[in-house]
């Protein structure tokens, strides 16, 4: 079970050194991209996958030291050698004790070395000489019983306060390693099986508690790392896709304003043309009424001086002055006197009617004129608007009928005014030939 | 539509276009490890040798242009042909923005 968890915690260490080396990469890459090199910014990455590293190699460490490992405090097969009772920073070797009168040279002290002497040995100074870290000073015997006491004591600390040079990680594997070797059972003839079983409980405690640390800080480095990794990979992403989404933005923003502008050029487009198809009609309707008017004017006018023309050639041809009608030439000249009277008195009426209506015909001249401008003012606001709108196909389209129309008004006022001159020269005739005639 | 698409783009192209994108993501990341080891041991050294980097960064970079190459073949349903002929038409000489 320890096993595996230590497994599994490697396991993501070494995902989350890759993942730092990635993100590391990324932010180098950014840098030559960019050109714009930061060692500082390196130099801090750097040290992240460092340490990560270093947590990796701690956590890979132990198993490479099985010679501290605690079967040293109780050898399954009863040898113990020197080490046995030295601090576990390895420091005191063997040698240490060769010194040492009664040892043998070779620096291993078996437990058969150790047995004549455990009597006396066991009551002397045995738990302080992991103090002095001098086994040496001690009879082998003595080392030999003490190490099954050191065993026994609830935390390895007592017997290494001086070394100091343990990593926390390292002590954390180092009693994780050495956990999975129960020395109880290998040891059955010394009191270590008592002391032992509580060491078995306290141990676990404090591996669960630190592996709870370092799993803990695996945790908060990972998601560091992946923090960091996700921002360097951002970093070089971001910009480009930050760039050609923005483009893509202004482009769907340009395009819609483009077309609300042109719905609304062609609708007031459409506007304009209905406008200028309803004005044209409306033209050709005024026109057409008007002519019409003027023909039916002038025709009666034409029937009416045809009339004068007629009584004037029939007053001239009457044989009433001749000399022949003596007899009659009184009441005939009565009549005939009277008769011009009436003519005159007609005459005059007529003229009075046809200034009558040359002012009337004047009048309208001058609300055809107002219209004409009216119905300019007109084109050229359409014109105006077809200009706002920006659209110079479609203003090229619909200039010529607005010109038509203008023309066309132009044209009958033209017209109009040449009717009316023509009446005035017919009046201005018919009032010489009632002069003539009456003269 | 891109510039090409005279051709149809068949089943087995676009597979192997898929393929190869997959590749040049695994050696693109790889390649960003080696850039980071790189680094780590240069910030061990106390001294960043700025060309080195650069050429491993040039790396990542060709391989993030190919990427984007086949990508757009893809996308656009390019044929193998067309878009060796994009690619030759792309193959221009790249700024440099690390030196």
């Amino acid at each position: 079970m320890r096993k595996g968890a230590l497994k599994k915690k490697q396991r993501q260490l070494e995902e989350l050194h890759l993942d730092r080396r990635e993100a590391l990469g990324e932010l180098v890459l950014g840098m030559f991209v960019q050109g714009n090199w930061d060692e500082a910014i390196m130099s801090r990455g750097a040290a992240e996958v460092r340490e990560v590293a270093e947590e990796l190699n701690a956590l890979a460490a132990p198993p490479a030291a099985p010679a501290d490992s605690g079967e040293h405090d109780l050898a399954p097969t009863g040898e113990h050698t020197a080490e046995h009772s030295m601090p576990e920073t390895g420091e005191h070797t063997g040698t240490h004790v060769i010194a040492e009168p009664g040892m043998p040279e070779t620096a291993e002290h078996t437990q058969e070395h150790a047995v004549p002497a455990t009597t006396p040995a066991v009551t002397e100074p045995g738990p302080k000489k992991p103090e002095t870290g001098k086994p040496g000073s001690d009879s082998p015997a003595a080392t030999a019983e003490s190490a099954p006491p050191k065993a026994g004591t609830p935390k390895p600390d007592t017997a290494k306060p001086d070394t100091g040079k343990e990593d926390p990680a390292k002590a954390v594997a180092a009693a994780a390693t050495a956990a999975p070797k129960p020395p109880a059972p290998a040891a059955p003839g010394t009191p270590a099986p008592v002391a032992v079983d509580g060491k078995e409980e306290a141990e676990p405690q404090q591996k669960l508690s630190e592996l709870d640390l370092l799993e803990e800080k695996i945790g908060k480095s990972e998601s560091q790392a992946r923090t960091a990794a996700e921002a360097a990979r951002a970093s070089t992403a971001a910009d480009s896709r930050t760039e050609l989404s923005a483009i893509t933005r202004e482009i769907e923003a340009d395009r819609t304003k483009l077309t609300s502008t042109l719905s609304t050029a062609s609708a007031r487009i459409a506007d304009a043309e209905k406008r200028a198809v309803a004005a044209e009609a409306k033209l050709a309707r005024e026109s057409a009424a008007n002519r019409e008017a003027a023909a039916g004017w002038v025709r009666s006018q034409a029937a009416e001086i045809e009339a004068d023309a007629a009584l004037a050639a029939e007053i001239a041809a009457d044989p009433d002055g001749s000399p022949a009608a003596g007899a009659d030439a009184g009441p005939r000249q009565a009549e005939l006197e009277a008769r011009i009277r009436t003519l005159e008195t007609s005459l005059e009426a007529e003229k009075a009617s046809k200034i009558e209506v040359l002012t009337i015909a004047e009048s309208r001249l001058k609300a055809i004129e107002e219209s004409a401008r009216e119905a300019e003012k007109r084109v050229e606001e359409a014109e105006a608007s077809l200009s706002e709108a920006g659209t110079a196909p479609v203003s090229v389209e619909v200039a010529p009928g607005i010109v038509t129309e203008a023309e066309a008004r132009e044209a009958a006022v033209v017209w109009l005014r040449g009717q009316i001159s023509a009446l005035r020269q017919e009046i201005s005739k018919g009032e010489a030939s009632d002069k003539k005639g009456g003269t | 539509m891109g510039l090409f698409g005279g051709g149809k783009q068949s089943g087995r192209e676009r597979r192997a276009m898929k393929d190869h994108l997959v590749e040049l993501d695994e050696l693109r990341r790889k390649q960003l490890r080696d850039l980071g080891a790189m680094t780590v041991e240069m910030a061990e050294a106390g001294r960043f040798d700025r060309e080195r980097l650069s050429d491993q960064a040039r790396e990542v970079v060709g391989i993030d242009r190919e990427a984007d190459l086949i990508a757009r073949g893809l996308e656009e349903g390019l044929t193998l042909e067309e878009l060796e002929d994009l690619a030759r038409s792309d193959d221009e000489p790249a700024t440099d923005p690390g030196k």
